[in-house]
């Protein structure tokens, strides 16, 4: 008995050994090539943290699967991040502890305040790429940013797949009113220069524009504003939820038909949580599937699967992992095209690789296949409030800006 | 071993340094001012450059706080009046950094001395609110005079410029930043040696006393007001340089709040209260980040949960100073000094 158990012991601890020796190999083998890093600055605490921690597991996840995967090339994928609590200071030194001591290729930026600060750094030292929560119109500027890119469509170009679906409203030559409502910050103002002059090519009468502070709660003045225009359309941008909700209780009260819509980061399904049933009919523009959308893909398919793997408690992710994981996707592409032409990763090589991206499909992330242009992806869709469903529902195919 | 000073006359009593020692430790740290930025990676060069560009701004609302007793939240907004000018400046004119920082110190300081008007009339919470509004004033015309200021969007600048150098790596903005802080924190010092700073002193202690001894009030608090803003507006000027980008969400509220704890961190009517203040509210949330990086190798999600802790911890340890030190870092200093200065005497 005893030397049966002995030759089971053997046979057990063989195959232990194998099993180990296999588990200390294989990520040994993985190691060969040297670890291409991801950096980040997010905001983990602070005024964006509600977006930062979906940023962050977007980014964590978004790593562990391409490593699963192999990696990029073969260069295992290391994401090295610190927290910024959205404070522009904090970010620019988490930018140079993790540049001084990472090398990182690819970088994602916690706002607009930081990529506009770290921009001649960036410049001067041109072996990193950066991204991040930044839509800002400014960034597309190729002179002043050229290594700096918008994961999406920027705010302008938000404003303008909007106003195009505006447009396909109109009946019989009889153009909707529309009126934009935005918050008193860089953020805010960002897209209504350009809105305003689109919406005069489509022949679209802004016949109001409200500035509030971000999460204002009394906004009775404004709304009597509007109620006097009685807008088809209101669009607002630069807000998370207030006044949001304020406006759209209260011209609905006052018998109101008009709809409203709003750009990337006042579309997360937050505003659903939080307004319930008066979040019906609410539109926004975004330009990636919703994470509970009947859309498919296998990109999409292995972000779902992945999130969940890593949170199996989490029924879904808001829009900012999305953005996280897609970012980190375009980084992976832009990389993969640099190193296959055989290219140092350096801002210059990689920004032209980004340059060279052309009806790319995504697998389902963008449902079509995109094309960068001016350092942005000029493309979304809009989405519609189903509040039974408590989800977004697609009210537009994909819109492409020219 | 010394035990105590006995001081014969007002200039010995007045002296910066009364003790060789005193001399001695203050050379060795202009050493490791001096040697720091060969030694120091980019990450520690960007937080030195910002300690100096906070003690600039510390240190003036400080003499305007802690020495004159007269409250201020405007202190971001003069330092965005001087980045401003500093901006406009440099891409309108092309002058030199040298230049462009004393008129972005004048100009605040001339806006200073418009927002320290009321400051005859009203004190304490009132004078706060009527800094804040100013603030938002200033605020507002950042925001909204766009062919000035570039709107919302701010203003780019060139590097700082001088002979033909161009001070564009934080290794050569060090080389502004803390030599001007150390400059003007010792004027900052000797201020209080003359009339004037004793008389911003006796109207902290008691305006209408000062009055009865003959100060102007309204002349020297505006002075004050004066001297504040013009280092709010050379730190301004400096964190323009620094960043090399100005807009209005530079220079939030928050930033004057972040410059009132430093001066009660550090120690309201010390200088050397400033300093520690500004690099206390500077490094430690810095700091703090390593305890975060000590726990990711065990928890890998560590970030996310002690990120907010840690901001918790910041401000714990700034009410921690209030209830325990009211008198801020400068004294604790000071303690320390008075025990190995009289040990084994005492202790």
């Amino acid at each position: 008995m005893f030397r049966n158990i002995l030759n089971k012991g053997r046979r057990l601890a063989g195959l232990g050994s194998l099993v180990a020796a296999l588990t200390v190999a294989t990520p040994a083998m993985a190691q060969d090539k040297e670890p291409i890093v991801f950096g980040g600055s997010i905001p983990l605490s602070g005024v964006f943290a509600f977006a930062g921690i979906h940023i962050h597991a977007g980014l964590t996840d978004y790593t562990d699967w391409i490593n699963s995967e192999g990696g990029i090339n073969g260069h295992p994928v290391k994401y090295v991040m610190e927290d910024t609590a959205y404070e522009v200071d904090r970010s620019v030194a988490a930018f140079k502890k993790i540049s001084g001591s990472e090398s990182p290729a690819t970088y994602y930026g916690d706002s607009t305040g930081f990529m506009k600060a770290i921009a001649s750094e960036l410049n001067s030292q041109g072996d990193t790429l950066m991204s991040g929560a930044s839509f800002a119109t400014a960034l597309t500027d190729n002179e002043q940013y050229p290594y700096q890119f918008i994961p999406g469509p920027n705010y302008s170009q938000m404003f303008g797949i909007i106003l195009e679906y505006i447009a396909d409203q109109g009946k019989d030559g009889d153009m909707p009113t529309v009126a934009f409502v935005y918050s008193d910050t860089e953020f805010g103002k960002d897209p209504i220069e350009n809105g305003k002059a689109r919406a005069a090519e489509l022949g679209i009468e802004v016949v109001e524009d409200i500035v509030t502070k971000p999460g204002s709660v009394d906004v009775s003045a404004e709304v009597l504003k509007l109620r006097r225009v009685r807008p088809d359309f209101v669009v607002f941008h630069g807000y998370v939820l207030s006044p949001i909700n304020e406006f759209m209780v209260q011209m609905r009260q006052m018998g109101l038909d008009t709809q409203f819509m709003g750009t990337f980061w006042s579309s997360d399904k937050l505003i659903i949580d939080k307004m319930g049933a008066d979040a019906d009919g609410y539109m926004g523009v975004m330009p990636y599937n919703y994470y509970d959308s009947e859309e498919s893909g296998p990109m999409l398919d292995a972000l779902r699967a992945q999130a969940e793997k890593s949170d199996p408690e989490a029924d879904y992710r808001p829009t900012g992992y999305m953005q996280a994981w897609f970012n980190a996707m375009v980084w992976t592409e832009v990389i993969k095209r640099t190193l296959d032409a055989d290219k140092e990763l350096t801002g210059d090589n990689m920004a032209e690789a980004l340059a060279s991206i052309k009806d790319w499909d995504t697998g389902g992330i963008i449902g079509i296949p995109v094309t960068v242009r001016d350092m942005s992806f000029p493309v979304g869709r809009i989405w519609r409030v189903n509040a039974e469903k408590g989800r977004y529902e697609p009210v537009s195919d994909w819109i492409h800006l020219d | 071993m010394r035990i105590g000073d006995a001081k014969q006359s007002y200039e010995a009593d007045e002296a910066i340094w009364t003790t060789s020692t005193q001399k001695l430790w203050f050379g060795f740290f202009l050493l490791v001012l001096l040697v720091f930025p060969f030694m120091a990676d980019s990450y520690l060069l960007y937080l030195g450059c910002l300690v100096g560009i906070a003690v600039i701004s510390t240190t003036g609302l400080n003499i305007l706080t802690g020495f004159t007793g007269l409250i201020s939240l405007g202190q971001a907004g003069f330092m965005g009046v001087g980045a401003y000018t500093v901006a406009w400046l440099s891409v309108n004119t092309g002058l030199p950094f040298p230049v462009t920082l004393v008129l972005a110190g004048l100009m605040a300081a001339a806006v200073g001395i418009l927002v320290g008007l009321p400051s005859l009339r009203v004190k304490g919470l009132y004078l706060a609110i009527a800094t804040l509004a100013a603030s938002v004033f200033l605020h507002f015309i950042f925001a909204e005079w766009e062919s000035v200021t570039g709107g919302m969007g701010g203003l780019s600048l060139e590097p700082a410029h001088l002979f033909g150098w161009s001070f564009q790596s934080d290794f050569m903005m060090y080389f502004i930043i803390v030599p001007l802080a150390v400059l003007m924190v010792l004027a900052a010092a000797n201020v209080f040696r003359t009339r004037i700073g004793r008389a911003f002193i006796a109207i902290r202690d008691r305006d209408i006393s000062a009055e009865i001894l003959g100060i102007d009030l309204l002349r020297y608090k505006l002075m004050s007001f004066a001297l504040s803003s013009f280092y709010a507006g050379v730190a301004g000027g400096l964190f323009a340089y620094f960043y090399r980008v100005v807009t209005p969400e530079s220079f939030p509220l928050s930033m004057s709040i972040f410059y009132l704890a430093a001066v009660i961190v550090g120690g309201m009517g010390n200088l050397l209260g400033g300093i520690l203040g500004a690099a206390f509210m500077t490094l430690v949330p810095e700091a703090l980040k390593l305890l975060t990086a000590a726990l990711t190798p065990f928890y890998p999600n560590a970030p996310v949960f002690m990120s907010p802790m840690l901001e918790i911890i910041f401000g714990a340890l700034i009410v921690g100073f209030l209830i325990f030190e009211p008198h801020g870092l400068a004294e604790m200093w000071h303690r320390i000094r008075r025990f190995f200065r009289l040990w084994p005497f005492k202790n």
